[in-house]
């Protein structure tokens, strides 16, 4: 994708990555069942994309495939993972694999308030992983993990010398970031990251990710279930839905007017701080698991409020419409747009 | 109702000899009116927990007194208190771990009811016909439900239940702390309605603790509303009235801080943020709240100001420069 680029030029430039095709199944009930099925989708460089979805919809796992990381018993059964600079992760091993994590990919991972080692101190952790990536400026990477810390309003010679529990959940969440950060990663992936945290933690989080986002020129995802996450912070946003994607485009027209029934519901089961609170609607029925998405048909449709005949069918395929895309058979009837199929989807995005 | 008074709890520092006091609760007033609800707000380790502890006779307090119906807690005996505690059920944050995984649904409800049964004198066929009308009051469905295990059911499933066995012992308050905070935000409405249901239709009152403030004023707009501050009442008023004209930088901070959903709202135009993270371990002299506050002046280190209404504030609150500042999210110009 950036062929014609030096690769002293690509350090500088916010690196791409562009999702194709991805599937990951795990064994489930006795046979292979796809936790993320033929997604394909592009971190645009440089912005901050949001993925949204309720829990067990395939946000982690399609997070841990950009890194080539899925747990086992998982298995990518398709697609690719192409980073600028690095090219396809899933092709990757070993020392391959290495360099992406970390140097490529920062990754702050779900719960990772909780994953600190509670025996070592921050510092030491940090050092560990400087030398577990070949790093032999150790004096070099502490400096840098002092400079991230203080930029985030820590005080960094009392984070470093802390063990986990001396540290807050928000300053914990911090020190994750910090972690992801250190090896100069050109894309960081966070995942949801202030879910255990409360409304002030998490607004102070959501700060120094925008900040640190614009700072270093990063690509980046942010991964939540709560759309005002993702409504405060992203430039794009991706809803996710058993798998699969079900609407993807510019984060306000979304907010603005959500083209599909589970982005929409999502959007009016929010408990909100202004407006007419009557106006508010659960979602119905609960999210799928591996077992009960259905195997037919729009994955989507026995919670839909509009599903129609043709919904059980088949599977609604990818309608583009004024840079925006989702797939749903009674949206795209009342868009007046194209209906593409997979090819034309990526080449369209 | 139940009146809380003064009621002051103070905990052991965790960090040994060394460590300061924790001040978990300082001097709190407290009324729930029958079939009121009041929502209590506040950032974490703010003493929210503390308090709905103690209104349920989990936790003790050292000063204060809380009254149940006309009865000071305090100068009842052991035995007394039980039955009035009784009345007062407490929802916990975490449907994972408040059932026991090893028994099933039928049981959960089945065995609290086989107790209420004895004290009510009813047959044991009025058990299971109770049960199916508690799951029916929460939205679940008896059949699917009974025979399961609670890690087969959704986190929004297993809140229900918790709530149907609060429900068993006919309580006329309920407690709910951080009720949806760990549950799918698409899956939160439900549990919400759910609360605001029960109040309409049993009359059960409510506590609802929450660091979020938009979920208090869906269970709780015809409410009270307390924001607390490291153990302190800081401002209290209709939940109305403290949502949209807060007076309290601490408040405004809180409501600053709910994410703006832009394309279709703004951040209000005085929206702000704390100057500084909480300090747990600093106990600042005058105002609690003068090292993160952004328009502190020089006298808020003198006396800490008491909660009251200066400035003929509809609501009462602890500040001495209360103003009026617009910090919630306003509809978008273009949505
Ligand atoms: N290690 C695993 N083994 C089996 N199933 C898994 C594993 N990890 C995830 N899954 C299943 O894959 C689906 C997607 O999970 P996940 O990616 O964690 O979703 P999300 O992050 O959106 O909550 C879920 O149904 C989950 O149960
Ligand atoms: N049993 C205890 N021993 C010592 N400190 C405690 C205990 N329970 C609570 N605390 C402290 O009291 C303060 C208030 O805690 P809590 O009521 O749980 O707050 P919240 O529910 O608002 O997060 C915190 O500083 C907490 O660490
Ligand atoms: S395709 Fe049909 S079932 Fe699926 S979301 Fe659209 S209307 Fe609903
Ligand atoms: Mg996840
Ligand atoms: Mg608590």
């Amino acid at each position: 994708m950036t062929a014609h680029l030096t690769a002293a030029e690509q350090r500088t430039r916010p690196a791409g990555v562009a999702v194709s095709d991805l599937t990951v199944a795990f064994p489930a009930g006795g046979r292979e069942l796809p936790a993320v099925s033929h997604v394909s989708l592009d971190l645009t460089p440089g912005k901050i994309t949001g993925l949204v979805g309720e829990s067990g919809s395939g946000k982690s796992t399609l997070a841990l495939a950009l890194m080539n990381a899925v747990p086992k018993p998982g298995l990518v059964t398709s697609g690719s993972v192409h980073i600028d600079g690095i090219g396809n992760v899933l092709s990757l091993t070993g020392s391959g694999l290495r360099r992406v994590r970390g140097p490529g990919i920062g990754y702050v991972f779900q719960a990772s308030q909780n994953s600190l080692n509670p025996l070592k101190t921050v510092g030491k952790q940090l050092l560990d992983l400087g030398r577990s990536h070949g790093e032999k400026n150790l004096r070099g990477l502490l400096r840098r993990a002092r400079e991230l810390i203080e930029d985030m309003g820590l005080d960094a010679v009392r984070v470093l010398s802390s063990y986990q529990h001396e540290l807050s959940g928000g300053m914990r969440q911090r020190v994750g970031i910090v972690f992801a950060l250190l090896l100069n990663a050109q894309v960081l992936v966070l995942d949801e990251p202030t879910t255990a945290l409360d409304m002030l933690s998490q607004a102070s989080v959501l700060e120094i990710i925008k900040r640190v986002h614009r700072d270093l020129g990063l690509t980046t995802l942010v991964i939540s279930h709560d759309l005002g996450v993702v409504g405060e912070l992203a430039d794009r946003t991706v809803v996710m839905y058993a798998g699969r994607v079900v609407e993807e485009g510019e984060t306000q027209g979304i907010l603005r007017d959500p083209r599909h029934p589970y982005t929409r519901g999502l959007l009016a089961a929010m408990p909100r701080i202004t407006g007419d609170l009557e106006l508010a609607r659960a979602l119905p029925g609960r999210p799928p698991d591996l077992l009960t998405i259905p195997r037919a048909g729009c994955v989507f449709r026995e919670r839909c409020p509009l599903a129609m005949p043709v919904c059980a069918d088949s599977e609604p395929p990818d309608t583009l419409s004024g840079g925006r895309r989702f797939a749903c058979f009674a949206a795209a009837g009342s868009a007046g747009a194209t209906s593409a199929g997979h090819a034309e989807t990526e080449a369209a995005s | 109702m139940i009146v809380a008074t003064g009621i002051t709890r103070t905990f052991a520092g965790r960090g040994g000899r060394r460590s300061t006091p924790v001040h978990a609760l300082r001097q709190v007033d407290l009324t729930i009116p029958d079939g009121g609800a009041v929502s209590f707000i506040g950032e974490s380790g703010c003493g929210k927990t503390t308090l709905g502890r103690i209104l349920c006779g989990l936790e003790g307090f050292d000063g204060g007194e809380l009254t149940i119906d006309g009865q000071p807690v305090s100068r009842l005996r052991e035995r007394q208190r039980a039955p009035l505690f009784r009345r007062i059920q407490m929802i916990h944050q975490d449907p994972y771990s408040a059932l026991n995984p090893t028994r099933t649904i039928a049981n959960i409800l089945g065995d609290p009811l086989a107790l209420r049964a004895r004290q009510l004198g009813k047959p044991d066929d009025w058990i299971a016909g109770r049960r199916a009308e508690l799951l029916g009051l929460v939205g679940l469905d008896p059949g699917y439900v009974l025979p399961r295990y609670p890690h087969m059911l959704s986190g929004g499933m297993r809140q229900r239940v918790v709530i149907a066995r609060a429900l068993t012992v006919d309580p006329e308050v309920l407690v709910a702390d951080e009720a949806v905070s760990m549950i799918d935000v698409s899956l939160r409405l439900g549990i919400l309605r759910l609360l605001r249901d029960l109040r309409s239709e049993l009359g059960i009152s409510l506590l609802f603790i929450t660091h979020d403030v938009a979920t208090a004023r869906y269970v709780g707009q015809d409410g009270e509303l307390y924001v607390i501050y490291r153990g302190a009442v800081v401002e209290h008023g209709s939940t109305d009235t403290v949502i949209q004209r807060p007076v309290h930088p601490y408040s405004q901070c809180l409501l600053s801080a709910i994410p703006v959903l832009r394309g279709i709202e703004e951040p209000g135009p005085d929206r702000l943020i704390p100057l500084a993270p909480l300090e747990e371990r600093v106990e600042p002299p005058g105002c609690l709240f003068r090292p993160r506050c952004p328009f502190a002046r020089d006298d808020c280190a003198g006396r800490q100001p008491p909660l009251g209404r200066l400035g003929g504030t509809e609501q009462e609150h602890a500040c001495r420069y209360p103003q009026n500042r617009e910090v919630v999210a306003v509809p978008a110009a273009n949505a």
